[in-house]
Protein backbone atom coordinates (compact mmCIF):
# COMPACT_ATOMS: atom_id res chain seq x y z
CA UNK A 1 0.00 0.00 0.00
CA UNK A 2 2.83 2.37 0.90
CA UNK A 3 4.44 1.37 -2.35
CA UNK A 4 1.32 2.33 -4.29
CA UNK A 5 1.25 5.70 -2.56
CA UNK A 6 4.88 6.34 -3.38
CA UNK A 7 4.39 5.41 -7.02
CA UNK A 8 1.33 7.65 -7.31
CA UNK A 9 3.41 10.45 -5.88
CA UNK A 10 6.06 9.81 -8.52
CA UNK A 11 3.43 9.83 -11.28
CA UNK A 12 2.13 13.13 -9.99
CA UNK A 13 5.56 14.69 -10.00
CA UNK A 14 6.11 13.49 -13.57
CA UNK A 15 2.82 15.10 -14.57
CA UNK A 16 3.58 18.36 -12.84
CA UNK A 17 7.16 18.65 -14.06
CA UNK A 18 6.10 17.78 -17.56
CA UNK A 19 8.67 15.05 -18.03
CA UNK A 20 8.45 12.59 -20.88
CA UNK A 21 9.41 9.60 -18.74
CA UNK A 22 7.17 7.21 -20.64
CA UNK A 23 9.10 4.03 -20.01
CA UNK A 24 9.13 4.64 -16.28
CA UNK A 25 5.38 5.34 -16.27
CA UNK A 26 4.70 2.09 -18.10
CA UNK A 27 6.91 0.21 -15.64
CA UNK A 28 4.97 1.71 -12.75
CA UNK A 29 1.75 0.55 -14.40
CA UNK A 30 3.05 -2.97 -14.87
CA UNK A 31 4.48 -3.32 -11.37
CA UNK A 32 1.85 -1.66 -9.20
CA UNK A 33 -1.07 0.13 -10.74
CA UNK A 34 -2.54 -2.56 -13.00
CA UNK A 35 -3.32 -4.69 -9.94
CA UNK A 36 -4.67 -1.82 -7.88
CA UNK A 37 -7.02 -0.09 -10.30
CA UNK A 38 -9.79 0.16 -7.71
CA UNK A 39 -7.57 1.74 -5.03
CA UNK A 40 -6.50 4.78 -6.98
CA UNK A 41 -9.18 7.04 -5.54
CA UNK A 42 -10.07 10.30 -7.22
CA UNK A 43 -6.81 10.39 -9.15
CA UNK A 44 -7.74 7.27 -11.09
CA UNK A 45 -8.79 8.82 -14.37
CA UNK A 46 -5.95 11.34 -14.57
CA UNK A 47 -3.49 8.52 -13.93
CA UNK A 48 -5.17 6.35 -16.56
CA UNK A 49 -4.85 9.12 -19.13
CA UNK A 50 -1.20 9.61 -18.27
CA UNK A 51 -0.48 5.90 -18.53
CA UNK A 52 -2.36 5.66 -21.81
CA UNK A 53 -0.19 8.35 -23.43
CA UNK A 54 2.99 6.84 -21.98
CA UNK A 55 2.01 3.40 -23.28
CA UNK A 56 1.46 4.84 -26.75
CA UNK A 57 4.88 6.42 -26.52
CA UNK A 58 6.40 2.98 -25.81
CA UNK A 59 4.23 1.35 -28.46
CA UNK A 60 2.47 -0.84 -25.87
CA UNK A 61 -0.84 -0.56 -27.63
CA UNK A 62 -2.47 -3.25 -25.50
CA UNK A 63 -2.03 -1.25 -22.32
CA UNK A 64 -3.27 1.91 -23.99
CA UNK A 65 -6.34 0.10 -25.27
CA UNK A 66 -7.11 -1.20 -21.80
CA UNK A 67 -6.85 2.31 -20.33
CA UNK A 68 -9.10 3.75 -23.01
CA UNK A 69 -11.68 1.02 -22.36
CA UNK A 70 -11.67 1.86 -18.64
CA UNK A 71 -12.12 5.53 -19.43
CA UNK A 72 -14.94 4.87 -21.91
CA UNK A 73 -16.77 2.89 -19.22
CA UNK A 74 -16.78 5.95 -17.02
CA UNK A 75 -17.20 8.70 -19.63
CA UNK A 76 -18.92 7.23 -22.70
CA UNK A 77 -19.43 10.57 -24.48
CA UNK A 78 -16.24 12.39 -23.60
CA UNK A 79 -14.30 14.03 -26.42
CA UNK A 80 -11.15 13.82 -24.32
CA UNK A 81 -11.33 10.04 -24.40
CA UNK A 82 -12.10 10.10 -28.10
CA UNK A 83 -8.93 12.09 -28.66
CA UNK A 84 -7.04 9.41 -26.76
CA UNK A 85 -8.60 6.84 -29.09
CA UNK A 86 -7.45 8.84 -32.09
CA UNK A 87 -3.97 8.88 -30.60
CA UNK A 88 -4.12 5.10 -30.39
CA UNK A 89 -4.83 4.94 -34.13
CA UNK A 90 -2.06 7.43 -34.66
CA UNK A 91 0.49 5.31 -32.81
CA UNK A 92 -0.72 2.35 -34.86
CA UNK A 93 0.03 4.45 -37.97
CA UNK A 94 -3.59 4.32 -39.00
CA UNK A 95 -3.66 8.07 -39.65
CA UNK A 96 -6.86 7.94 -41.70
CA UNK A 97 -8.99 6.72 -38.81
CA UNK A 98 -7.30 9.13 -36.44
CA UNK A 99 -8.03 12.09 -38.70
CA UNK A 100 -11.60 10.86 -39.15
CA UNK A 101 -12.21 10.98 -35.39
CA UNK A 102 -10.56 14.38 -35.02
CA UNK A 103 -12.53 15.88 -37.90
CA UNK A 104 -15.75 14.56 -36.36
CA UNK A 105 -14.87 16.20 -33.05
CA UNK A 106 -14.04 19.51 -34.71
CA UNK A 107 -17.29 19.38 -36.68
CA UNK A 108 -19.24 18.93 -33.43
CA UNK A 109 -17.31 21.51 -31.48
CA UNK A 110 -15.43 24.10 -33.49
CA UNK A 111 -13.59 25.40 -30.44
CA UNK A 112 -12.03 22.12 -29.41
CA UNK A 113 -8.39 23.07 -29.19
CA UNK A 114 -6.84 19.73 -28.31
CA UNK A 115 -8.34 18.06 -31.40
CA UNK A 116 -6.84 20.76 -33.59
CA UNK A 117 -3.47 20.34 -31.90
CA UNK A 118 -3.56 16.60 -32.53
CA UNK A 119 -4.18 17.29 -36.20
CA UNK A 120 -0.98 19.31 -36.26
CA UNK A 121 0.82 16.43 -34.57
CA UNK A 122 -0.46 14.01 -37.22
CA UNK A 123 0.89 16.20 -40.02
CA UNK A 124 4.14 16.34 -38.13
CA UNK A 125 4.46 12.58 -37.85
CA UNK A 126 3.64 12.25 -41.54
CA UNK A 127 6.59 14.55 -42.21
CA UNK A 128 4.38 17.22 -43.78
CA UNK A 129 5.98 20.12 -41.97
CA UNK A 130 4.64 22.84 -44.25
CA UNK A 131 1.07 21.66 -43.71
CA UNK A 132 1.60 21.36 -39.99
CA UNK A 133 2.85 24.94 -39.86
CA UNK A 134 -0.10 26.14 -41.91
CA UNK A 135 -2.57 24.34 -39.67
CA UNK A 136 -0.90 25.76 -36.58
CA UNK A 137 -0.83 29.34 -37.86
CA UNK A 138 -4.52 29.04 -38.74
CA UNK A 139 -5.14 27.84 -35.22
CA UNK A 140 -3.12 30.71 -33.72
CA UNK A 141 -5.20 33.21 -35.69
CA UNK A 142 -8.18 32.11 -33.60
CA UNK A 143 -6.46 31.33 -30.28
CA UNK A 144 -3.65 33.86 -30.15
CA UNK A 145 -3.06 33.40 -26.43
CA UNK A 146 -2.16 29.72 -26.61
CA UNK A 147 1.40 29.68 -25.28
CA UNK A 148 2.32 26.09 -25.99
CA UNK A 149 1.28 26.50 -29.61
CA UNK A 150 3.61 29.45 -30.05
CA UNK A 151 6.35 27.33 -28.58
CA UNK A 152 5.63 24.43 -30.89
CA UNK A 153 5.47 26.76 -33.86
CA UNK A 154 8.85 28.21 -33.01
CA UNK A 155 10.32 24.70 -32.84
CA UNK A 156 8.84 23.85 -36.21
CA UNK A 157 10.23 26.99 -37.80
CA UNK A 158 13.63 26.16 -36.33
CA UNK A 159 13.41 22.72 -37.94
CA UNK A 160 12.71 24.50 -41.23
CA UNK A 161 15.65 26.89 -40.60
CA UNK A 162 13.31 29.86 -40.73
CA UNK A 163 14.95 31.69 -37.85
CA UNK A 164 13.24 35.05 -38.34
CA UNK A 165 9.81 33.57 -37.85
CA UNK A 166 11.01 31.35 -35.00
CA UNK A 167 12.38 34.44 -33.25
CA UNK A 168 9.01 36.13 -33.67
CA UNK A 169 7.29 33.20 -31.96
CA UNK A 170 9.74 33.30 -29.07
CA UNK A 171 9.16 37.06 -28.73
CA UNK A 172 5.48 36.26 -28.37
CA UNK A 173 6.33 33.72 -25.66
CA UNK A 174 8.43 36.25 -23.77
CA UNK A 175 5.48 38.64 -23.81
CA UNK A 176 3.34 35.97 -22.20
CA UNK A 177 5.95 34.92 -19.69
CA UNK A 178 8.44 37.69 -19.00
CA UNK A 179 10.02 36.03 -15.96
CA UNK A 180 11.13 32.85 -17.64
CA UNK A 181 14.88 32.78 -18.15
CA UNK A 182 14.63 29.83 -20.53
CA UNK A 183 12.74 31.89 -23.07
CA UNK A 184 15.32 34.67 -23.09
CA UNK A 185 18.00 32.03 -23.50
CA UNK A 186 16.07 30.46 -26.36
CA UNK A 187 15.61 33.78 -28.11
CA UNK A 188 19.32 34.45 -27.80
CA UNK A 189 20.07 30.95 -29.14
CA UNK A 190 17.94 31.63 -32.20
CA UNK A 191 19.51 35.02 -32.81
CA UNK A 192 23.04 33.67 -32.33
CA UNK A 193 22.35 30.86 -34.78
CA UNK A 194 21.07 33.38 -37.27
CA UNK A 195 24.49 35.03 -37.22
CA UNK A 196 25.54 38.49 -38.30
CA UNK A 197 27.07 41.02 -35.95
CA UNK A 198 23.83 42.80 -35.14
CA UNK A 199 22.06 39.59 -34.24
CA UNK A 200 24.94 38.41 -32.11
CA UNK A 201 24.91 41.64 -30.14
CA UNK A 202 21.18 41.24 -29.61
CA UNK A 203 21.77 37.64 -28.57
CA UNK A 204 24.30 38.76 -26.01
CA UNK A 205 21.80 41.20 -24.49
CA UNK A 206 19.26 38.41 -24.16
CA UNK A 207 21.83 36.05 -22.67
CA UNK A 208 22.54 38.78 -20.11
CA UNK A 209 18.87 38.98 -19.23
CA UNK A 210 18.56 35.20 -18.91
CA UNK A 211 21.61 35.14 -16.68
CA UNK A 212 20.22 37.99 -14.61
CA UNK A 213 16.96 36.13 -14.06
CA UNK A 214 18.72 32.93 -13.13
CA UNK A 215 22.42 33.04 -12.26
CA UNK A 216 22.55 29.26 -12.47
CA UNK A 217 21.83 29.18 -16.19
CA UNK A 218 25.08 27.78 -17.56
CA UNK A 219 23.99 27.96 -21.14
CA UNK A 220 23.38 31.67 -20.84
CA UNK A 221 26.81 32.14 -19.31
CA UNK A 222 28.46 30.21 -22.10
CA UNK A 223 26.33 32.14 -24.57
CA UNK A 224 27.68 35.42 -23.20
CA UNK A 225 31.19 34.06 -23.66
CA UNK A 226 30.58 32.90 -27.24
CA UNK A 227 28.79 36.07 -28.29
CA UNK A 228 31.44 38.32 -26.75
CA UNK A 229 34.23 36.41 -28.47
CA UNK A 230 32.42 36.70 -31.77
CA UNK A 231 31.99 40.44 -31.27
CA UNK A 232 35.68 40.97 -30.47
CA UNK A 233 36.85 38.91 -33.44
CA UNK A 234 34.44 40.19 -36.05
CA UNK A 235 34.15 43.91 -35.45
CA UNK A 236 36.70 45.76 -37.52
CA UNK A 237 36.95 49.16 -35.88
CA UNK A 238 36.09 48.37 -32.28
CA UNK A 239 37.25 51.17 -29.99
CA UNK A 240 40.03 50.27 -27.60
CA UNK A 241 37.94 50.88 -24.52
CA UNK A 242 35.13 48.68 -25.75
CA UNK A 243 37.58 45.97 -26.65
CA UNK A 244 39.01 46.04 -23.17
CA UNK A 245 35.63 45.73 -21.46
CA UNK A 246 34.58 42.90 -23.76
CA UNK A 247 37.79 41.06 -23.02
CA UNK A 248 37.13 41.52 -19.32
CA UNK A 249 33.68 40.01 -19.77
CA UNK A 250 35.16 37.05 -21.62
CA UNK A 251 37.70 36.40 -18.86
CA UNK A 252 35.08 36.73 -16.20
CA UNK A 253 32.74 34.26 -17.98
CA UNK A 254 35.50 31.69 -18.37
CA UNK A 255 36.47 32.00 -14.72
CA UNK A 256 32.85 31.69 -13.61
CA UNK A 257 32.26 28.61 -15.78
CA UNK A 258 35.41 26.96 -14.49
CA UNK A 259 34.50 27.76 -10.89
CA UNK A 260 31.05 26.30 -11.26
CA UNK A 261 32.30 23.10 -12.78
CA UNK A 262 35.02 22.64 -10.18
CA UNK A 263 32.41 22.99 -7.48
CA UNK A 264 30.19 20.44 -9.22
CA UNK A 265 32.76 17.81 -10.02
CA UNK A 266 33.59 15.52 -7.16
CA UNK A 267 36.37 13.61 -8.83
CA UNK A 268 39.39 15.16 -10.44
CA UNK A 269 38.34 17.51 -13.19
CA UNK A 270 41.75 17.80 -14.77
CA UNK A 271 41.98 14.08 -15.18
CA UNK A 272 38.81 14.11 -17.20
CA UNK A 273 40.00 17.01 -19.30
CA UNK A 274 43.26 15.17 -19.95
CA UNK A 275 41.27 12.17 -21.08
CA UNK A 276 39.36 14.40 -23.49
CA UNK A 277 42.49 15.85 -25.04
CA UNK A 278 43.94 12.56 -26.29
CA UNK B 1 13.29 20.37 18.68
CA UNK B 2 12.78 24.05 17.87
CA UNK B 3 9.40 23.12 16.42
CA UNK B 4 8.40 21.58 19.73
CA UNK B 5 9.32 24.77 21.61
CA UNK B 6 7.19 26.84 19.24
CA UNK B 7 4.31 24.43 19.65
CA UNK B 8 4.47 24.85 23.43
CA UNK B 9 4.64 28.63 23.05
CA UNK B 10 1.64 28.52 20.71
CA UNK B 11 -0.41 26.45 23.15
CA UNK B 12 0.41 28.72 26.07
CA UNK B 13 -0.43 31.81 24.03
CA UNK B 14 -3.78 30.32 22.98
CA UNK B 15 -4.60 29.47 26.62
CA UNK B 16 -3.66 33.00 27.60
CA UNK B 17 -5.91 34.44 24.90
CA UNK B 18 -8.74 32.24 26.10
CA UNK B 19 -8.07 33.37 29.64
CA UNK B 20 -8.26 37.03 28.69
CA UNK B 21 -11.54 36.39 26.89
CA UNK B 22 -12.97 34.79 30.01
CA UNK B 23 -11.71 37.72 32.12
CA UNK B 24 -13.37 40.19 29.77
CA UNK B 25 -16.64 38.28 29.98
CA UNK B 26 -16.40 38.20 33.76
CA UNK B 27 -15.74 41.94 33.85
CA UNK B 28 -18.87 42.52 31.76
CA UNK B 29 -21.03 40.42 34.05
CA UNK B 30 -19.56 42.16 37.12
CA UNK B 31 -20.51 45.55 35.64
CA UNK B 32 -24.00 44.34 34.76
CA UNK B 33 -24.59 43.01 38.30
CA UNK B 34 -23.43 46.28 39.88
CA UNK B 35 -25.43 48.28 37.34
CA UNK B 36 -22.41 50.38 36.35
CA UNK B 37 -21.87 52.08 33.00
CA UNK B 38 -19.46 50.13 30.70
CA UNK B 39 -16.67 52.39 29.45
CA UNK B 40 -13.59 50.29 28.72
CA UNK B 41 -11.90 46.99 29.55
CA UNK B 42 -9.44 46.94 32.45
CA UNK B 43 -5.89 47.64 31.31
CA UNK B 44 -4.43 44.27 32.39
CA UNK B 45 -6.96 42.31 30.31
CA UNK B 46 -6.30 44.56 27.35
CA UNK B 47 -2.53 44.08 27.53
CA UNK B 48 -2.84 40.33 28.01
CA UNK B 49 -5.04 40.04 24.92
CA UNK B 50 -2.65 41.98 22.74
CA UNK B 51 0.42 40.18 24.05
CA UNK B 52 -1.03 36.72 23.54
CA UNK B 53 -2.21 37.67 20.05
CA UNK B 54 1.28 38.72 19.01
CA UNK B 55 2.82 35.64 20.60
CA UNK B 56 0.40 33.45 18.61
CA UNK B 57 1.33 35.23 15.40
CA UNK B 58 5.02 34.80 16.13
CA UNK B 59 4.70 31.09 16.88
CA UNK B 60 2.46 30.39 13.88
CA UNK B 61 4.93 32.09 11.55
CA UNK B 62 7.60 29.69 12.74
CA UNK B 63 5.37 26.63 12.57
CA UNK B 64 3.68 27.24 9.21
CA UNK B 65 6.62 25.97 7.16
CA UNK B 66 8.84 27.58 4.57
CA UNK B 67 7.67 30.61 2.68
CA UNK B 68 7.73 30.98 -1.06
CA UNK B 69 10.16 33.45 -2.46
CA UNK B 70 8.75 36.74 -3.64
CA UNK B 71 10.98 36.78 -6.71
CA UNK B 72 8.79 35.77 -9.62
CA UNK B 73 11.44 33.66 -11.29
CA UNK B 74 12.35 31.70 -8.18
CA UNK B 75 10.20 28.73 -9.18
CA UNK B 76 11.73 28.56 -12.62
CA UNK B 77 15.31 28.46 -11.41
CA UNK B 78 15.55 24.68 -11.40
CA UNK B 79 13.66 24.09 -14.62
CA UNK B 80 15.60 23.10 -17.66
CA UNK B 81 14.76 23.53 -21.30
CA UNK B 82 14.41 19.76 -21.51
CA UNK B 83 11.20 19.66 -19.49
CA UNK B 84 10.01 23.09 -20.51
CA UNK B 85 9.91 22.38 -24.21
CA UNK B 86 8.07 19.13 -23.71
CA UNK B 87 4.45 19.66 -24.74
CA UNK B 88 2.13 16.68 -24.31
CA UNK B 89 -0.50 17.98 -26.76
CA UNK B 90 1.98 17.70 -29.61
CA UNK B 91 3.47 14.31 -28.86
CA UNK B 92 4.37 12.39 -31.98
CA UNK B 93 4.55 8.63 -31.77
CA UNK B 94 6.39 7.86 -34.97
CA UNK B 95 9.78 7.84 -33.29
CA UNK B 96 12.34 5.12 -32.77
CA UNK B 97 10.86 4.19 -29.37
CA UNK B 98 8.02 2.42 -31.15
CA UNK B 99 10.17 0.58 -33.63
CA UNK B 100 12.57 -0.64 -30.95
CA UNK B 101 9.87 -1.76 -28.58
CA UNK B 102 9.88 -5.51 -27.95
CA UNK B 103 6.08 -5.66 -28.29
CA UNK B 104 5.79 -4.15 -31.69
CA UNK B 105 2.73 -5.99 -32.90
CA UNK B 106 0.21 -3.47 -34.17
CA UNK B 107 -3.44 -3.64 -33.13
CA UNK B 108 -4.58 -5.95 -35.91
CA UNK B 109 -1.62 -8.28 -35.66
CA UNK B 110 -2.06 -8.76 -31.94
CA UNK B 111 -5.68 -9.79 -32.28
Amino acid sequence: MANLKRKLERLRSIRENNERASREVVEIWESVISKNLENLGKEKYVVLEQICIAALDCFKLGIAEQCIRELYDEFPNSTRVRILESMLYEADENYKSALQILNDIIKQDVNNSSARKRKVAIYKSLGKNAEAIKELTDYLKIFAADVECWQELSEMYINEHDYNKAAFCVEELILHNPHNHLLYQRYADVKYTQGGLENIELARTYYYQAFLLNPRNMRALYGIYLASTAIVNNTKNLSLKKKETTNKIIDWCLKEIKDKYTKKSTSDLEEKLAALEI
Amino acid sequence: MAKFVYKVVLTIAFLSLLHSAISAAQHRSYIRLNELEFTHLPLDVFIQTLLSLFTIMYAVLHLAGDFKEIKASAELENKSWETFRNIPSFYVFSHRGGKCSPSKASLEESE
